[in-house]
């Protein structure tokens, strides 16, 4: 997809006119938070099983290249083919090339963020390869031809109505009722003979494991297996920071993902792939290539931004976001959206364009709350924001504000004095009714909302006049 | 490619310093994981066969389950199952030794799987009690797609089999590259989807119905 996040303020107001979208964001969001709050207080090891995520995730980046490499032997010796990209161009390159090298006219795809990241579906396209895919939530944006709109669920902002009219028009028999259930079942009817006709089935990874070369995909639907078993060739693209020692240590990820992510113990399917089809075997790809892509990666892992590299990709961070709820997953205009996505999105691009992100924030701490990992997100938004203003990137207003902030601040006396007669001069001009309606320079706070009349006194004036009783 | 390669492990060195030593980060990575049990849901007091059947038909997992003392009572059950549910008397049967052998009266069986396969019948390699799930691992005589493609799934377990937490499984199976099956399929319950409204809906791609039936001699 092609990013638009220097559009975010126009997205926004668009988001906020959208009565639809609401209604949509509410029935998801509220029931997504409400079961993970059920299933992560029924956990009572959660905290130190995030505890030790967190560092396991840590030790792994510690010793990336070691790992990569375990992991890059063990894959080849259970006969899959490594490849490695550094752009998502290189990425797509080698997607493509096989596809042509097989002739591959169909692929079928299980939902992969790294795969949005680097843009496989419009590679596809232009390499003239057919793309199936298979997610629900997928193949209802495929056909509306909508971005994802958030990274578990990226059909969160589509209502069911909406879905409903949508088959009606696309599918071939499409169901006549609006029920969830009867939509659904219009999706597996529509999608079932395509899966077993496909000549790639492509996939993303939910973990790497090195002392195994394993793959590991994990889906509610199943449609990750019936994606990568009945084509004669598998790909995987994902990215290098997925990779976790071995099978034992993944399992402590397994337990916090879906029930971050969707407030369920363990996800319907959770499949360890080795290597292409074995002697005997009665079904399974041909070939399997793995597409191990860095994309920016690297560079976090050198700067402030590596606690980023933890990310499992479970979506709680947007689910608690009260930005994201009122807006949605498409105001951010980047694959990443809400809090993860602000941190990710000016990391894998640049700060200008994307210098809304980081300061659609409230700084409320609810995403590094519920965040599996750990990740301190308010801390790199607030970061970000101090990076933009050393760059030069906020208004001169700012700017200027900030600077004779700065001075007076230095200035412990006269700071006072000035935070006092400014407190004063404000409960003059409330004239006593207890709310201010209009204030010089605050035009943009006042006009949505007032502002409190001031207490008697700064909190220093109220301070002294207490020690000296 | 091998620049691409190169180069990123360039940025690792570069950002990351000299590599340490194979032994301690083994022992290191080893040391994150010593204590499991603080990691893991415990249910002390509950036996693994319990807590595999409350996990397994919970709400979350939809399965249902009935008991066998031996093999040779699962193609009667199986046809039972088949007359509750309303299907005809045919399944694609796993064509595992163990199955096959069986008598399986009126019921017919084949061992190829269709695209709309009605019912399938198979032996789980594994069990999980923590979490209700059931463990297939790939091989000449187990299919993936018999897991994945069928409305229906009949699946049998054997009491010995149900292991108690997920680590277990893959002790089972065994450390290192060279004992990994191709696949190792982790199933939980029925195929799902919360996509739409984030409703849980049963029967997304693969099966609408699991039911399990449990052999205490297998």
């Amino acid at each position: 997809m092609k990013q638009t996040s220097e559009h975010f303020k126009a997205h926004v107001t668009a988001a906020l006119a959208d009565p639809t979208l609401k209604i949509a964001l509410n029935r998801t969001t509220t029931l997504l938070r409400e079961r993970r709050a059920q299933v992560i207080a029924d956990f009572g090891e959660y905290a130190a099983a995030r505890e030790a995520a967190q560092k396991i995730k840590d030790h792994t980046l510690d010793n990336l290249a070691h790992y990569l490499a375990m992991f890059e032997a063990n894959a080849v010796a259970s006969g899959a083919q490594v490849h490695w990209a550094r752009t998502p161009k290189e990425a797509t390159d080698i997607v493509t090339a096989i596809c042509k090298a097989e002739g591959a006219r169909s692929a079928t795809r299980v939902k992969s963020m790294l795969g949005e990241e680097i843009g496989i579906g419009e590679a596809l396209a232009a390499a003239g390869v057919e793309r199936i895919e298979t997610d629900l939530a997928e193949h209802i944006i495929q056909l509306a031809g909508d971005p994802p709109s958030h990274i578990v669920m990226p059909a969160m902002h589509k209502t069911h109505e909406q879905v409903a009219e949508l088959f009606r028009e696309k599918h071939a028999q499409p169901s006549n009722s609006d029920e969830i259930a009867a939509l659904v079942e219009s999706a597996r009817r529509e999608l079932r003979p395509k899966f077993l006709n496909a000549d790639i089935g492509i996939s993303g990874a939910n973990f790497l494991i090195a002392d195994t070369g394993s793959i590991v995909t994990v889906t509610n639907e199943g449609n990750a297996e019936l994606t990568t078993t009945p084509p004669k060739t598998h790909i995987v693209t994902v990215g290098i920071e997925k990779i976790v020692p071995s099978m034992a240590h993944a399992t402590v990820f397994l337990r916090l993902l879906s029930r971050a992510a969707i407030g369920a113990e363990i996800t319907q399917y959770t499949t360890f792939y080795n290597g292409p089809k074995r002697a005997g075997d009665a079904d399974g790809p041909e070939t399997m290539h793995i597409v191990l892509v860095d994309n920016h990666r690297t560079e976090m892992l050198g700067q402030f931004l590596r606690p980023m590299l933890r990310c499992i990709r479970c979506g709680a961070c947007m689910n608690h976001c009260p930005v994201y709820a009122a807006v949605g997953g498409h105001a951010y205009g980047a694959v990443y959206p809400g809090p993860m996505g602000s941190v990710l999105t000016p990391a894998m691009s640049d700060l200008k364009s994307t210098k809304d992100l980081p300061n659609a924030c409230t700084l409320n701490g609810r995403c590094n709350e519920v965040c599996p990992v750990n990740i301190p997100l308010p801390d790199m938004l607030r970061s970000l924001r101090a990076r933009q203003h050393q760059a030069g990137l906020t208004s001169g207003m700012t700017r200027g504000g900030l600077a004779v902030w700065g001075w007076l601040a230095r200035r412990p006396g006269l700071y006072r004095r000035a935070t006092g007669l400014a407190m004063f001069a404000m409960r003059v001009w409330s004239m006593n009714r207890g709310r201010i309606r209009r204030f010089p320079m605050a035009g943009n706070w006042t006009r949505h909302r007032d502002l409190p009349q001031p207490e008697l006194g700064t909190f220093m004036q109220q301070y002294n006049r207490r020690s000296r009783k | 490619m091998s620049t691409a390669r190169d180069a990123i492990f360039q940025a690792i060195s570069t950002a990351n310093g000299a590599p340490r030593d194979a032994d301690t980060i083994a022992a290191e990575a080893m040391a994150l994981i010593a204590t499991p049990d603080v990691l893991r849901p415990g249910f002390t007091g509950q036996d693994n066969l319990d807590r595999f059947i409350e996990k397994a038909t919970s709400e979350r997992v939809t399965a249902t389950v009935s008991h066998a003392a031996t093999l040779a009572e699962v193609p009667g059950q199986v046809a039972d199952y088949l007359t509750r549910v309303g299907l005809g008397a045919q399944i694609a049967l796993q064509p595992r030794a163990a199955l096959r052998d069986l008598d399986w009266g009126s019921v017919s069986v084949h061992h190829t799987v269709d695209a709309n396969e009605p019912v399938a019948v198979s032996i789980a390699d594994l069990a999980v009690a923590e979490t209700g799930s059931v463990v297939f691992l790939s091989g000449p005589d187990a299919p993936v797609l018999l897991t994945f493609l069928p409305l229906h799934h009949v699946v049998v377990v054997g009491q010995g089999q149900i292991r108690r937490h997920l680590e277990d499984v893959f002790e089972f199976v065994g450390a290192g590259q060279a004992s990994q099956p191709r696949n190792l399929n982790i199933v939980t319950g029925t195929s799902g989807t919360a996509d739409i409204e984030a409703k849980n809906i049963r029967g997304a791609h693969g099966p609408r119905f699991m039911h399990i039936i449990c052999v205490a001699d297998l």
